[in-house]
């Protein structure tokens, strides 16, 4: 029994010959609890891609403990670790979804511009992904909490129209406030095309979500001068 | 990142008219799918049921999968057009449904499992945490395969033993995981 399910967790990970794969496929045709093993390796599949970042930790470990038994090893673990730590995101704005004006079209769409982008969304941590697309997708600016003004990078002033929008003529930077963490220690930022989406968690346990046709070069000196006001 | 060498196989016998590969790719990619679309329309009965146009269009277009992307990335992409335009049509009074499925056409096997799509958060964290406390052996080839998405044969490398004790450890995983849950009554059916 055990070796039929251990064949049934190969073909799951596309591990089997060709004939395996028609022998197993009949199998699974004709037993039920065949399928639902199956689907819930599925089940089992997407829970582990969703929690991967606890996972990291254990990859990170997995590095230590290669480290000492195999110095060789380590370049593989840590590109390893560096895969799942990245969270640069490519995403594609889409102007039409929501039938926006222009000075709202900054919508994020979770339609994803490039293969590797996709890969690297599912890979990603769920509730960031939920929290940003919750955030663009919303459009209402009486959902944020409001930014202190000192945190308004020099020469951006605020939209009458939109209170979390600002901008300097050239650039626009919208700021979405609210009290949640997502887990998140550090900046965190995403490209989407030629715009950029930053994840500051704040000391007093709020998230500040700023995003904008700000690249990190510019949003790392404001980013700077919110935490030493903040 | 392309097609793996399973899903190629898998798809060539979808692409002969195979509808038992098919049934194996839907309970298969299900669940991932699912979770997307919950993510992305908040509603578990609508993510149901852009799930279950998703396979049909799946099946209908099979033919023009080319294997430029993993099939996940493909079926994602038809999955996330759906929803979009699902969201299009409520956002517009005028606006229709430009995805008219003849659901006749094919049947995708209905699963009587939305509940494995939702786990309770607190289930979730117990059998996280079960994963985490599975012996180092085991735990270093499953992770490295389903987070990592590495192959059995690059496993065997990494960690220099032969693919069959890749294959068993990982299966080893994914039963012990089965067992617990079945014990713990986190999923059923």
């Amino acid at each position: 029994m055990d070796k039929d399910l251990e064949k049934l967790s190969a073909f799951y990970d596309g591990e089997l010959s060709h004939n395996e794969m028609q022998e197993i496929l009949k199998e699974m045709h004709s037993d039920e609890g065949k399928r639902n093993t199956f689907h819930k390796f599925g089940v089992i599949s997407e829970l582990m891609q969703r929690h991967s970042d606890e996972q990291n930790s254990k990859i990170i470990h997995l590095r230590n403990y290669y480290k000492k038994t195999n110095p060789v090893i380590t370049n593989i673990a840590t590109a390893a670790a560096t895969v799942f730590l990245t969270l640069i995101v490519l995403y594609q704005f889409d102007e039409d979804r929501f039938q926006v004006n222009k000075e709202t079209s900054l919508q994020l769409s979770s339609a994803i511009s490039s293969d590797q982008a996709k890969l690297q969304l599912l890979n990603a941590d769920q509730n960031i992904m939920e929290h940003m697309i919750h955030i663009m997708q919303s459009n209402q600016s009486n959902i944020s909490q409001q930014v202190a003004q000192n945190w308004i990078p020099v020469g951006f002033s605020v939209n009458p129209k939109n209170p979390n929008q600002y901008s300097n003529g050239r650039n626009n930077l919208f700021f979405h406030l609210e009290n949640k963490q997502l887990g998140i220690k550090q900046v965190k930022y995403f490209k989407a095309n030629n715009n950029w989406i930053y994840l500051i968690p704040l000391k007093d346990g709020r998230l500040l979500t700023a995003y904008g046709d700000i690249p990190p070069s510019i949003a790392d000196q404001m980013i700077q001068s919110i935490y030493q006001r903040n | 990142m392309g097609i793996s060498k399973g899903d190629e196989m898998l798809i060539a016998e979808i692409k002969a008219g195979n509808e038992m590969a098919f049934e194996a790719m839907v309970l298969k990619y299900r669940p991932k799918l699912m979770s997307v679309l919950i993510g992305y329309t908040k509603s578990k009965d609508l993510a149901e049921e852009l799930c279950q146009k998703t396979f049909i269009r799946v099946w209908q277009k099979i033919n023009t999968f080319k294997g430029e992307s993993s099939l996940f990335t493909w079926v994602y992409r038809i999955g996330i057009n759906l929803a979009k335009n699902e969201f299009a049509s409520s956002f517009s009074k005028n606006s229709k449904m430009t995805d008219q499925l003849n659901q006749d056409q094919h049947d995708v096997p209905e699963y009587r499992s939305p509940e494995t799509e939702l786990i309770a958060a607190e289930s979730e964290n117990k059998i996280i945490q079960f994963i985490q406390n599975l012996d180092a052996d085991t735990k270093t080839a499953f992770t490295l395969r389903e987070i990592d998405g590495r192959t059995y044969d690059e496993i065997a490398k990494i960690i220099d033993c032969p693919i069959g004790t890749v294959r068993s450890r990982i299966f080893r995983a994914r039963k012990l995981i089965l067992e617990f849950i079945n014990q713990e009554n986190i999923i059923n059916g």
